[in-house]
């Protein structure tokens, strides 16, 4: 209904000045392309599967027993015992565990791939503290042995971002974790960008040592106001070329600004904000700033003292990606608490999530999420499960705005599922079978099932 | 005022618990019906009883219990304390803090001795006893030269006696370099090899004619020559298979004590590491082909290593803020194939051996480094129930958990009053 507002307006407009005086000739209409490199993906080959008699954590809070889910045309069509479908491929997945595939909305696959390599750093356009024009997905190298090995460790959806040297370091892209020879064939149809942000050290410590601006946490904050004081102007030269035009006008239209047009985005809200912060002070400010300009601060990434407003965040409806135990490299990370994503998670209207930035730990989100937990539990937290798994699915995909396509296995969500082959927040728990849209895309006793790249063939 | 709470608050904690070595010593004490891994021959002991006094282990399952104090574990598992080894813990408080910094310098070299840098007050240690490490193997990230320095032994009391042996192994860089050739590391060490070698040689001809004309050995020489002689292991962070083969040669040569680190490649070389004795010591959780010397990084690796007969270590190198996170590592290599036994001793005895201490075991005569969990060690769901080192009972409270109780419990005061 939103939507659709506006365009009525248009129409209403134009016609009315139509209608009292002669319509100036008007030039074609300049519209800005949001989606010049469009998805490509498809879902693999998939047929209606059944899981058969798994412990289900639906990714919602809830946990079934000797629970079905059954996957058709790609969705998720029903999870319930006992459940019945005739044709379906059956899994026997007693004993095992169930849940939607995890998500991790901090990754540098891709842009920071493997093997380390000069001709593959790609992750940081250090040459401006402010390069909201760089897109991360423009050097995503999909064959990242890295994405395998995720995909191995249950890993479904990950959002690419660029690096935190950057006030704003550009555009994330979100990306199934499918094996593909295009960056487009992986890209998720229909979520929306993040913009990278980063808060303190990086950025001041960087440019500061080129004896640039920023060399101090008040250079930070200048910097991104004067971005987003720019950003600002060149959304009203565009919305009055718009208005303009639709009042059936022939306005000169604004230059494109590549840089603006990603910040315009983020002011309409169509872009997603993720900022990597430290610090309880300097998160504060990052919401203040979004307030100052009208847009939502988004999630903030790192956020090693969010427990220390973890009040704040929930009232701003600011998610926080978390690890739980990475500290003491920076002295903005020196006040790690192993507890600190239970402790943003147990306030109301929270979305507490666990990311992992490391080829490695993104692995793992299981694991790293079974630290919290039971650290917290042992502290007076009464963690379940069923709870917990929504820190790497349901919240994620909430961060990333693709909640109503994916992190849950409700019906009708997009049939991202992983079977375990125990309690999945066990150190020896596994990844067996990983689906993505239905369709099985990794397979722990299935050869046939296991992606390699390209890069890994023949080298001995 | 300072000094005054500091001293008072030290007096409490030696009222309440007893935590000061003086008390320890002179207790002896009993934990009964505990489940002992004691990786030795003698594997898991159910319902056994461990003695220990004035730091050491006395007795295991003595015939008639005389202790002054009895802890019963309640069939929980005891284990040795872990060993971490090849991280910088005590010489790196906050990585990009400079002045916090003391495990890197320029000027490295063989005789760098990073143990007169340690901080035992470092908050990394009380950290890392939360997973249950009680002992660690602490080297210098180096500088220039593939010559990184001396690797040292601290116990992780903290206390300022903690450095154990100093000067304990010599540390070498090898293999994938950002300037030049990897060949000019590798001939550097063939060379010091050599030279040091030929010079000995010389040395004690010209001692045999003539005693007077000796020259005091360079302190250079003195190190090289206890690698030489097999006193001092030669400690080597490699990985590509081509410059572990080097080093089985020159093991074979000079019959040195060498000890592989990280090893990416080690697999490919497997049946030659076991003949030639050389241990791996590896990052069971690296399993990325990080760079073109590391294709062979895997997470079945550990496993693999050790049911070949190579002995294995399982540490976590590098950055020392959560070697407390080294219990996981070994779970991840059971989940990967390795061995339960295996992987317990990969974290303790064999650890010991590859690097010469004498704890790691639970043995009459070792050293009372011990540690009770609450279930497994290597799962999640377990925690660290009672630590020991040298009979001391060890505090398992960080700057961590002041930091999250201060924000847990709120009051109508800000934080910093909690």
């Amino acid at each position: 209904m939103a939507k659709l507002m506006p365009s009525l307006v248009a129409v209403t407009l134009t016609s009315a000045i139509a209608g009292c005086s002669p319509a100036e000739q008007q030039d074609p209409q300049v519209t800005i392309n949001a989606n010049p490199y469009p998805s490509t993906y498809y879902a693999l080959p998939n047929s209606m599967t059944l899981l058969k008699n798994a412990t289900v954590l639906t990714g919602t809070g809830e946990r079934h027993e000797d629970a079905d889910v059954l996957i058709k045309e790609g969705k998720i069509s029903a999870v319930g015992q006992q459940l019945v479908a005739e044709g379906a491929v059956i899994v026997d997945a007693k004993g095992k565990w169930i849940t939607p595939g995890i998500i991790d909305v901090h990754s540098h696959l891709g842009v920071y791939p493997s093997p380390n390599a000069e001709s593959h750093n790609d992750g940081n356009e250090m040459t401006n503290p402010v390069t909201a024009e760089v897109w991360a997905e423009h050097s995503v190298w999909p064959q990242d042995p890295g994405f395998n090995r995720a995909r191995e460790g249950g890993i479904t959806t990950l959002q690419i971002l660029p690096g935190s040297a950057n006030l704003i370091g550009g555009r994330g892209v979100t990306l199934k974790n499918v094996p593909a020879t295009t960056m487009q064939a992986m890209k998720f149809p229909h979520a929306p960008y993040g913009l990278k942000m980063a808060c303190g050290e990086n950025p001041k410590n960087l440019y500061g040592s080129r004896n640039e601006l920023p060399m101090t946490r008040m250079g930070n904050m200048a910097g991104y106001r004067t971005a987003f004081i720019q950003a600002t102007e060149y959304k009203r030269a565009w919305d009055k070329y718009d208005a303009d035009y639709a009042a059936g006008k022939n306005p000169v239209a604004p230059e494109r600004d590549l840089m603006k047009d990603t910040l315009k985005g983020v002011l309409e809200g169509d872009i997603l904000i993720h900022n990597h912060c430290y610090k309880a002070e300097e998160m504060a400010m990052m919401i203040d700033l979004g307030k100052e300009f009208g847009y939502h601060a988004g999630t903030f990434h790192h956020a090693v003292e969010a427990y220390k407003i973890a009040d704040l965040l929930a009232e701003n409806g600011n998610c926080a990606a978390m690890w739980p135990d990475w500290w003491g490299f920076k002295l903005e990370a020196y006040d790690m608490v192993l507890e600190n994503v239970a402790m943003v998670d147990a306030i109301k209207n929270s979305c507490a999530v666990v990311h992992s930035d490391s080829g490695v730990t993104i692995q793992r989100l299981n694991q790293e999420t079974a630290k919290i937990m039971h650290a917290a539990n042992d502290n007076g937290f009464e963690l379940t499960e069923q709870h917990v798994i929504g820190w790497i699915t349901a919240n994620a995909a909430k961060s990333l705005g693709i909640s109503d396509k994916t992190g849950s296995l409700e019906a009708g969500k997009n049939a991202d599922v992983v079977i375990w082959n125990t309690n999945p927040f066990s150190v020896y728990a596994q990844a067996e079978k990983v689906f993505i849209d239905g369709a099985k895309v990794y397979d722990r006793q299935d050869p046939a099932y296991q992606a390699q790249s390209d890069f890994m063939l023949g080298q001995q | 005022m300072t000094l005054f709470t500091q001293s008072a608050l030290a007096l409490s904690l030696s009222l309440s618990v007893a935590l000061s070595a003086n008390v320890a010593q002179a207790e002896s004490l009993a934990i009964i019906n505990a489940t002992v891994h004691t990786a030795t021959e003698s594997g898991v002991l159910n319902n056994a009883t461990v003695v220990i006094e004035n730091g050491t282990i006395t007795a295991i399952n003595p015939q008639s219990l005389q202790a002054d104090k009895t802890i019963d574990a309640k069939g929980a598992m005891l284990t040795p304390g872990f060993i971490a080894a090849m991280n910088d813990m005590g010489l790196v408080e906050v990585g990009a803090v400079a002045t916090s910094r003391d495990a890197s310098d320029k000027e490295a070299d063989i005789t760098f001795d990073p143990s007169l840098a340690f901080n035992p007050k470092t908050t990394t240690i009380p950290f890392a006893r939360k997973g249950g490490i009680t002992r660690n193997i602490v080297t210098s990230n180096g500088g220039e030269s593939i010559f990184a320095g001396q690797t040292f032994v601290v116990d992780l009391t903290g206390d300022f006696d903690s450095v154990i042996a100093s000067n304990t192994g010599l540390f070498v860089q090898l293999g994938a370099t950002d300037e030049g050739s990897r060949a000019m590391g590798m001939q550097q060490l063939i060379h010091q090899l050599e030279d040091a070698q030929k010079a000995f040689t010389q040395a004690k001809k010209a001692n045999q004619s003539d005693k007077d004309d000796s020259d005091e050995p360079s302190r250079e020489d003195s190190i090289i020559s206890a690698v030489l002689a097999g006193e001092k292991p030669l400690i080597v962070a490699v990985d590509r298979a081509s410059d572990i083969m080097h080093l089985i040669k020159l093991k074979q040569v000079y019959n040195l004590d060498v000890v592989i680190v990280n090893g990416a490649d080690a697999v490919l070389v497997t049946e030659q590491l076991v003949q030639a004795s050389i241990p791996v010591v590896i990052d069971a959780m690296r399993n990325l082909p990080d760079s073109f010397d590391s294709l062979h990084n895997s997470l079945n690796n550990a496993g693999q290593l050790a049911k070949a007969g190579v002995k294995v270590a399982i540490a976590l190198p590098g950055d020392s803020h959560s070697i407390y996170a080294l219990r996981y590592s070994a779970g991840n290599a059971v989940a990967n194939g390795m061995d339960y036994n295996t992987a317990m001793a990969a974290v303790t005895a064999n650890i010991a051996d590859i690097f010469h201490l004498d704890s790691g075991r639970i043995a009459v005569g070792k050293p009372a480094d011990l540690v009770l969990w609450s279930g497994d060690p290597f799962e999640f769901s377990s925690k660290v129930q009672k630590m020991w080192i040298a009979g001391e009972e060890q505090s398992l409270q960080s700057r961590q958990d002041e930091l999250r109780d201060r924000y847990q419990h709120k009051t109508d005061m800000p934080a910093a009053y909690r």
